[in-house]
């Protein structure tokens, strides 16, 4: 067992705190739930000390220390509170404020800018700067992600220490000297990389924001939902920014639900950052969506209420029951499929005797040494922990050779494995070709029924990331239109189709999961929390 | 401009990277190679860099932007750049520009359709004795009068570079410092052997021990002479004995504080003298390698100094094995690129790095980790300058030279409104009016108003208050500081809040813009300034400006935020009447016109 580390207690504004050895006084104020003010800190990024907010008066110590710099010590006594502190604070926000212009009512940051922040918090003072104000460039896109206003930018260089040390792509500099410092690429350059995103949620202010959310919606309209990105098999941790108001504000972003993705702290999966393959790939929530249940009639998929299209698929099920031909249907699942709706399925066409069941992967994408994988889908690992085998291969060879009358495909568009011909051709072979997904797509407009499912920002459920880890994703609004989640489709289905198998939730479903499948064991909900929870037995061990 | 141009510089570039431990060390003399070849450097230019040095091209363009001296447009064949700080502007600067504008037909900033000529102002050069001054191309020439900015004009190539102005010592039975410099060839090597010179150092390297040559430095009293006045042999004792890492001894030859003169002369005259005292202090302190970082405006300082570097390898005084024995050192002259701030001795190991003269966060301090990351120490000409006599004479003999806590000798700066301006040697307990009497005092017909004691970061004098001694902590006690000991006095025709404005621009000019209340605060205080001086003066901005001198002390990385608030502070504390008189009758009152608002 290693040695345990130094332990050291300070008092912070009259409270005793005891924190390892090596911690920053800033950290132990938070610690001590005194929180002190700071915007070029941020613990995934090396120490600047240059905006100074964080100055703290510690005992001992003639001049104002910053705190997140300062290394905790025994005995130290730090005031966060004191005359001295909040003098500094105003008067380094005033500082700060003298020549950032008045673009408040046209600046996407309004609302999580953290100089308004502060500036209610410490500030609250009589403005005394009444000279012109240093012009720099404003609007002006920096790539295809980020726009810049150098005017608003306060200097604090955590955008170029995150493209140094953590893209390591060296994009942003701060050029000049003095007050007409300015932050900026080479000339010439753009910002392009995979990560380029990040620099927004890490800007305090309005200097750097998102050209995807430009104008957009107001941050206080934003309700949030905590998520996974189901974009590949890391499965960075985020949130969901939603429009609370969309009911009686429908005129923003035309009506969709999602506004924006951001990062959640995870320091085990994604750390802080998320890719910009994964942030700015949410449109297909509220984009291309399947919302009805839809049944061939008159030769051309045409839109029916639920209990038709089910009661379609029921029958040609009690078909081939009926002829005892089980292996006659089979089922192409997907690694974009939640546990519980992977968990669901595997339940449902075991009790229906179906044996042909596998799952797909979409086709593989560049990869990085950051976060992105090179499977784009969510759940791999939780198929391959379901026991699940994989590959389409084998069932469609098997509909061609007329071997199999029922095709049960979920949410993967084969059209984009296997080609259109040969999803055309496969429809023409099948008795019945059943696609069961979110978005519309080659697939589902060949198939014969088309039963709608939620996405994963609609549903409670679970997904396993390439190193095993069991993370919960969490609905931030309800189904669009006639959408279900795939184990109610299921349940619903076994209903009519005389199975004795149901399910009435998310979170049962992943109890019986959780008590059948091995992997799983011992893992609920409660214990899977906001972080994630590891499969057991070093299942998820690459 | 195509880099294949920059290809065939390879040769002279890997030359200038061997020299350093790390390759990105080779920024500033790598973009110095580049603007020789092109006239300046454009992006293109930065991208061949940092391929070479491994560094982004947007980290190239963060130092470009950074450094005065480096060229993003093309400039004339002639770059005039006149000093527009206080002590030449209290000689008449502002005259001398208006008159090479003229005569060039180009504002500052500008350059001649022909493209002869380009013309910019800048701040102090520090030949603050020979203003009004300037510099074209290499070469400092002054002091401007019409029959210079005649040969400007008509023959540039025949501009006499400036004199160095020896004027003595005061109250000194002998110069010390400055014994040689009067001595004709006094830079060369011969005649610095022929005076005994290396004699200690070869005492100290052959007969001592480190401990030993700390020990007698401790005992002199020898202090920082660069302006902070920290104990050298206390400095010296903090640099670890045993450690795996390298150890460096850094000089700080950035000599940039308006007033101060003195390590020019130094370089120019004695240099072997600085050579030697950094051989005796590499040895007490267990560095084999030296760099010397000189300002960049000191080009013919930099020749000669060059020059006597490489006689001293020859000499057998530097390399493998100096004076023959075990013990090795390596002196580099590194140049600087234009920014007063690299004065700063963690800002100075920055741009030593190849990066901005951004200063570090305290601690660690770089006995403990300074140049890359290894135990440096940092130690101005003049200290070093100090040493060989220290140890060839005595720790007792020199402290007995000096007053107080500060033993022995410095050399002092006198400009501004003084008859005599120009270089003395005195001891620390000399007092001011002592020096000013022995600079001819002020000029005829006019009487001594104020004076600046320590460079223009100190607190200002009223003439009632020069029998002060020049020593650190005497000065100290007086509110003000001993600093660089850059005297510029100011007699009864100097209005102070032009006088205020110049320091004002200075330290708005000068801030690195790393931290906010020194970047915001220093440009705050010169627009104020600027607008009072334009006869626009509001009744709330004398306390405005004290408020915002008090809002930057204290809370930044360094110390410069402090200098920029003191002479804000003490010269409208000690002349508020006069301030208060331009806020409210929104003019002069000694009628002085304030030179028009001139770009560059």
């Amino acid at each position: 067992m290693a040695d345990a580390v130094k332990q050291i207690t300070l008092t912070i504004d009259g409270k005793a705190v005891t924190v390892p050895d090596g911690t920053t006084v800033l950290q132990a104020c938070e610690k001590a739930n005194s929180p002190v003010p700071f915007y070029c800190y941020h613990p995934g990024l090396s120490i600047a000390g240059n905006c100074r907010i964080c100055l703290v008066e510690i005992q001992g110590s003639p001049k104002l220390q910053i705190a997140c710099y300062t290394p905790a010590a025994n005995g130290m006594v730090v005031n966060t509170t004191s005359d001295k502190t909040l003098l500094g604070r105003k008067d380094v926000l005033e500082f700060l404020l003298i020549n950032h212009p008045l673009d408040c009512p046209v600046c996407d940051q309004a609302g999580e800018c953290w100089l308004q922040d502060y500036y209610m918090q410490h500030g609250l003072y009589d403005p005394k700067f009444n000279e012109e104000k240093i012009k720099k460039p404003k609007a002006v896109p920096l790539g295809p992600t980020v726009m810049l206003d150098a005017e608003r930018c306060i200097l604090c260089s955590r955008c170029v220490r995150f493209t140094d040390e953590i893209s390591k792509t060296g994009e942003f500099g701060i050029f000049n000297r003095g007050d007409h410092a300015e932050v900026g690429l080479h000339p010439g350059k753009t910002l392009d990389n995979n990560y380029s995103g990040n620099v927004v949620d890490i800007c305090p202010v309005g200097a750097l924001t998102d050209r995807d959310f430009r104008f957009k919606c107001r941050v206080w309209y934003l309700g949030s939902a905590n998520s996974v990105c189901p974009g590949c098999a890391r499965g960075c941790n985020i949130q969901i920014h939603y429009n609370r108001e969309r009911e009686w504000r429908g005129h923003i972003a035309k009506g969709d639900r999602v506004m924006r993705l951001k990062p959640r702290y995870n320091p085990d999966v994604n750390q802080w950052w998320m890719c910009d393959v994964g942030r700015y790939g949410y449109k297909f929530i509220d984009q291309n969506r399947l919302v009805e249940p839809a049944t061939v009639r008159d030769g051309q998929l045409r839109p029916s209420p639920w209990d038709d299209a089910l009661a379609v698929v029921a029958a040609a099920l009690k078909r081939l029951q009926e002829a005892k031909q089980p292996d006659q249907a089979g089922a192409i699942l997907s690694s974009h499929m939640t546990n519980e709706d992977l968990y669901a399925a595997k339940r449902f066409f075991s009790a229906l005797g179906v044996k042909q069941v596998a799952f797909v992967r979409p086709k593989p994408g560049t990869s990085d040494d950051l976060l992105l994988q090179a499977d784009r889908s969510p759940n791999t690992k939780g198929a391959q922990a379901l026991g699940l085998a994989e590959g389409a291969e084998r069932l469609i060879d098997a509909a061609a050779k007329k071997q199999l009358k029922v095709l049960f495909i979920f949410t993967q568009d084969l059209a984009a494995l296997f080609g259109e011909a040969k999803v055309a051709e496969l429809a023409k072979q099948l008795e019945l070709l059943v696609f069961v997904g979110a978005n519309a797509n080659p697939t589902a407009a060949a198939a014969h029924v088309v039963l709608p499912s939620t996405v994963y920002a609609e549903k409670d459920g679970t997904f396993t990331n390439f190193q095993g880890r069991v993370q919960r994703i969490q609905p931030a609004f309800d189904p669009l239109g006639e959408s279900r989640p795939e184990w109610q489709i299921l349940s619903d289905l076994a209903a009519q189709s005389g199975v004795a198998v149901r399910f009435t939730d998310a979170f049962s479903t992943f109890m019986d999961l959780a008590q059948h499948e091995a992997s799983f064991k011992g893992l609920v909900y409660q214990t899977i929390g906001e972080q994630g929870a590891m499969l057991q037995n070093g299942a998820g061990k690459v | 401009m195509s880099t294949s141009n920059l290809d065939a510089l390879r040769p002279q570039a890997d030359a200038i990277l061997a020299r350093y431990e790390k390759k990105q060390a080779a920024m500033l003399p790598l973009l110095r190679l580049v603007q020789e070849r092109l006239g300046y450097i454009t992006p293109q230019a930065e991208e061949w860099v940092g391929a070479v040095l491994d560094v982004a091209p947007s980290n190239v363009h963060e130092v470009v932007t950074f450094y005065s001296l480096y060229n993003q447009k093309p400039v004339g064949k002639y770059h005039v750049q006149v000093c527009r700080n206080i002590a030449c502007a209290l000689r008449g600067a502002e005259g001398c520009i208006a008159s090479i504008s003229e005569r060039l037909g180009i504002r500052p900033g500008e350059t001649t359709k022909d493209g002869t000529y380009t013309l910019s102002t800048v701040e102090c050069l520090c030949a603050c004795e020979t203003g009004p001054v300037m510099q074209v191309n290499d070469t400092y020439v002054g002091p401007i009068n019409a029959r210079v900015i005649d040969t400007l004009v008509s023959q540039p190539d025949r501009l006499t570079p400036i004199p160095l102005v020896y004027q003595g010592v005061v109250g000194l039975q002998e110069p010390v410092l400055s014994a040689r410099f009067n001595t004709k060839d006094a830079e060369s090597i011969e005649t610095y052997v022929r005076d005994d010179g290396y004699a200690a150092a070869r005492k100290a390297v052959t007969g001592m021990t480190p401990e030993q040559v700390i020990e007698e430095v401790s005992k002199s009293g020898l202090r920082g002479l660069g302006g902070a006045g920290f104990p050298t042999g206390k400095k010296w004792s903090f640099i670890p004995k045993t450690t795996d890492k390298p150890k460096f001894l850094v000089v700080n030859a950035d000599e940039g504080e308006p007033g101060t003169i003195k390590d020019r002369y130094l370089i120019a005259k004695d240099p072997h003298r600085m050579i030697e005292g950094i051989i005796i202090a590499a040895f007490a302190t267990g560095c084999r390698k030296a760099y010397i970082y000189i300002r960049g405006e000191y080009a013919d300082p930099t020749r000669i100094l060059q020059k006597a570097v490489d006689d001293a390898y020859k000499y057998g005084f530097l390399g493998k094995s100096i004076f023959n024995t075990q013990h090795a050192l390596e002196v580099v002259v590194h140049r600087g690129a234009g920014a007063y701030i690299c004065g700063e001795e963690t800002a100075l190991l920055a741009s030593l790095e190849g990066g901005k003269g951004f200063p570090r966060l305290k601690p660690p301090f770089p006995a403990v980790s300074g140049l890359f990351a290894s135990p440096t120490v940092v130690n101005n000409v003049e200290t070093l300058a100090c040493v060989p006599s220290i140890i060839a004479r005595g720790a007792d003999w020199f402290a007995k030279l000096g007053y107080g806590k500060s033993g022995g000798t410095r050399l002092f700066s006198l400009s501004g409104h003084v008859r005599k301006p120009g270089v003395y040697e005195a001891s620390h307990g000399v007092t001011l009016r002592q020096l000013l009497d022995a600079a001819g005092g002020v000029p005829d017909g006019h009487r001594l108003k104020a004076v600046i004691p320590g460079g223009i970061s100190a607190k200002i004098l009223r003439a009632d208050e020069i029998d002060v001694r020049m020593e650190f902590d005497a000065l100290l006690a007086a509110g003000t500081m001993a600093g660089s000991a850059g005297i510029v006095a100011m007699d009864d025709s100097t209005c102070m809040l032009e006088a205020l404005w110049y320091a004002a621009k200075f330290f708005a000019h000068e801030s690195c813009g790393q931290c906010s209340p020194c970047r915001e605060g220093t440009g705050w205080i010169f627009k104020i300034i600027s607008r009072i001086r334009n006869g626009q003066g509001r009744p709330q901005d004398l306390d405005n400006l004290l408020g915002i001198g008090g809002g930057m002390e204290g809370r930044t990385i360094c110390v410069f935020a402090d200098a920029a608030a003191w002479p804000v502070q003490s010269y409208i504390k000690k002349f508020r009447d006069e301030f208060e008189f331009h806020v409210r009758e929104k003019r002069c009152n000694l009628g002085v016109q304030p030179a028009a608002a001139l770009h560059g």
